[in-house]
């Protein structure tokens, strides 16, 4: 796997962090993806990616928009079809497998409906999951204010976004993914969303993941984090652990050095004598030399650490161990 | 696999759009119908292609069905197969039933003398000209490989866009143009005449339920690969 993060401390860099997705659940896991490769007429969507979604867990699928995160779950619901590599959804690839197909739901962020009223849409696909929920669906359209009356091309950007969502959660599909879903909505909505999207989760538990660039606002849902920049998976870490994980040591360039020496470095920005460096957890003693040496420590959120796992001008450092353990 | 289920939803889904698949169809060819009465009553009676609006229409309701259809049919977890066979089960229950009112007011227009006024609309000399049972056949036929023909469009317009469209349209155009030149350059056209009088309208339905099957298996291999 490429989990990658540092995790508490110096002395419990020895253990491996870990891993949500491995032997918890008997049987194949619900999504693994191996080698998977998309390319498009020169360009690279999606580089080499091998990850596992596996057992009920919320993920988080974080990146830069063009990072690759909607070409993934298009991927894995096989809306799109790899250049190379393997899906394997329940232990079988979802390619027009409809005994697969139908455990699994993906409304995608830029959906294409037919000439649909909500209704019809939420009609429609209650014939196709099977434990599709009439009841949630209908407590879901009252809390978004959907007018189910209303042809789905009139809807507003939010609206069609809340619909959607609607159909996302009442499938009750035990792999539910979702790509930005929130597209429109205000940040009451969101927040509806968010807290729904728990409330399902905790009554029927299903492998949930979640592709976003907002990136704070769900740090707290998720129970783990991939992010993705330029089509490769750059981190994989329980949520957790990434919390905290990473500092931002600034101040004089002299002084960075001498406190960062021997450390992986994730980021490093130098304005002339003035330099910030990204690094793994911070001990009493690191932090007690820190401020001898007058340099200034930053927690990053999980939002700064994408921007750092992402900045790809020094990005060599985030992706080198995913490329040694792939 | 695709169940039967499956494939009765899927229509089903489809027919969601009444508009599209029954109400319009009809009412563009009622629509065309009264004003080719109101013409048949000025003037002496006559034939008339008005007929033609059923049949193009089902063309355009096989063309929405690949396309603006497509994308959330595969979202609802349908495979690319089950949702083809499904579509030509559309196109199954569309072209027998059109195909069984139109052989009634074909009948009817029989009885009627062309609606009092001597008006061929469901009539068709050579085609649509004999007992109701070959009218029904022809029509179902007929529909069925428009609708057919109307799904391959779609997908071909899904799966390569704009660019794939006009390359699809000008490779049919290449190949009727090849048969034309090898007709005339064999000197067969008298020939070939010939073998559609000879055909008649059970030969050519026969001919043309052929031509549906090659469109249908064109649609299938283009839509296995089709993404959205």
């Amino acid at each position: 796997m490429t989990t990658s993060v540092p995790t508490g401390g110096a002395a419990a860099q020895a253990g491996p962090a870990a891993d949500p997705s491995s032997g918890e659940t008997p049987g194949p896991v619900a999504v693994s993806v191996t080698g998977l490769t998309r390319r498009y007429r020169g360009h690279l969507a999606l580089d080499d990616v091998t990850i596992d979604f596996g057992g009920p867990s919320i993920t988080g699928l974080l990146g830069r928009n063009g990072a690759g995160k909607t070409t993934l779950l298009r991927l894995v619901a096989a809306q799109e079809l790899p250049s190379q590599g393997q899906v394997l959804v329940f232990g079988a690839s979802p390619v027009e497998n409809d005994a697969v197909l139908r455990r699994m739901v993906f409304v995608r962020e830029d959906q294409t409906f037919p000439d649909f009223k909500v209704r019809h849409a939420l009609k429609a696909a209650s014939w196709f999951y099977p434990n599709w929920s009439d009841a949630a669906a209908a407590a879901l359209v009252e809390e978004f204010e959907l007018p189910t009356g209303r042809a789905v091309k009139k809807l507003s950007r939010g609206m069609r976004s809340a619909l959607s969502i609607v159909i996302g959660l009442a499938a009750r599909a035990e792999v539910t993914l979702f790509d930005e879903p929130y597209a429109g909505l205000d940040a009451v909505a969101r927040q509806l969303f968010y807290d729904r999207l728990l409330t399902e989760y905790a009554e029927h538990p299903r492998t949930i993941v979640l592709s976003t660039h907002l990136v704070d606002e769900v740090a707290g849902l998720l129970e783990r984090v991939v992010m993705i920049d330029g089509g490769r998976v750059v981190l994989d870490a329980p949520a957790d652990d990434l919390r905290g994980a990473f500092t931002a040591v600034s101040g004089p360039a002299a002084a960075v050095e001498t406190l960062v020496e021997g450390r992986r470095v994730w980021g490093r920005r130098r304005v002339a004598a003035r330099e910030s460096v990204v690094v793994g957890p911070l001990d009493g003693v690191d932090r007690l030399r820190a401020r001898d040496l007058h340099l200034r420590l930053e927690t990053l959120s999980l939002q700064q650490v994408m921007v750092h796992a992402s900045s790809r001008s020094d990005g060599g450092p985030v992706e080198s161990p995913e490329r040694t353990n792939a | 696999m695709t169940s039967w289920s499956t494939i009765v939803r899927v229509a089903r889904y489809h027919l969601i759009q009444r508009p599209i698949y029954l109400s319009l169809p009809w009412a563009l060819t009622i629509f065309s119908l009264a004003i080719n009465l109101v013409i048949a009553s000025q003037t002496p009676a006559s034939n008339t292609g008005g007929l033609l609006t059923m049949y193009s229409w089902m063309f355009v309701g096989g063309l929405l069905s690949t396309t603006r259809s497509f994308p959330f049919g595969l979202t609802l977890g349908i495979s690319r197969r089950s949702y083809y066979l499904g579509t030509t089960a559309l196109a199954i229950i569309l072209a027998a039933g059109n195909g069984a009112v139109l052989s009634a007011l074909h009948a009817l227009e029989g009885l009627t003398d062309g609606w009092g006024v001597g008006l061929h609309f469901f009539r068709v000399p050579y085609i649509l000209d004999g007992p109701w049972y070959l009218t029904w056949l022809t029509s179902f036929v007929g529909i069925g490989l428009l609708f057919v023909y109307g799904m391959w469009f779609g997908i071909v317009y899904r799966r390569w866009n704009l660019t794939g469209l006009v390359a699809f349209l000008a490779g049919q155009m290449t190949l009727a143009l090849a048969v034309i030149l090898a007709v005339t350059w064999t000197d067969a056209w008298a020939a070939t005449g010939r073998f559609f009088t000879d055909l008649s309208a059970a030969g050519l339905t026969g001919v043309l339920a052929v031509l549906t099957a090659a469109l249908f298996a064109g649609g299938f291999t283009t839509i296995r690969r089709a993404t959205v």
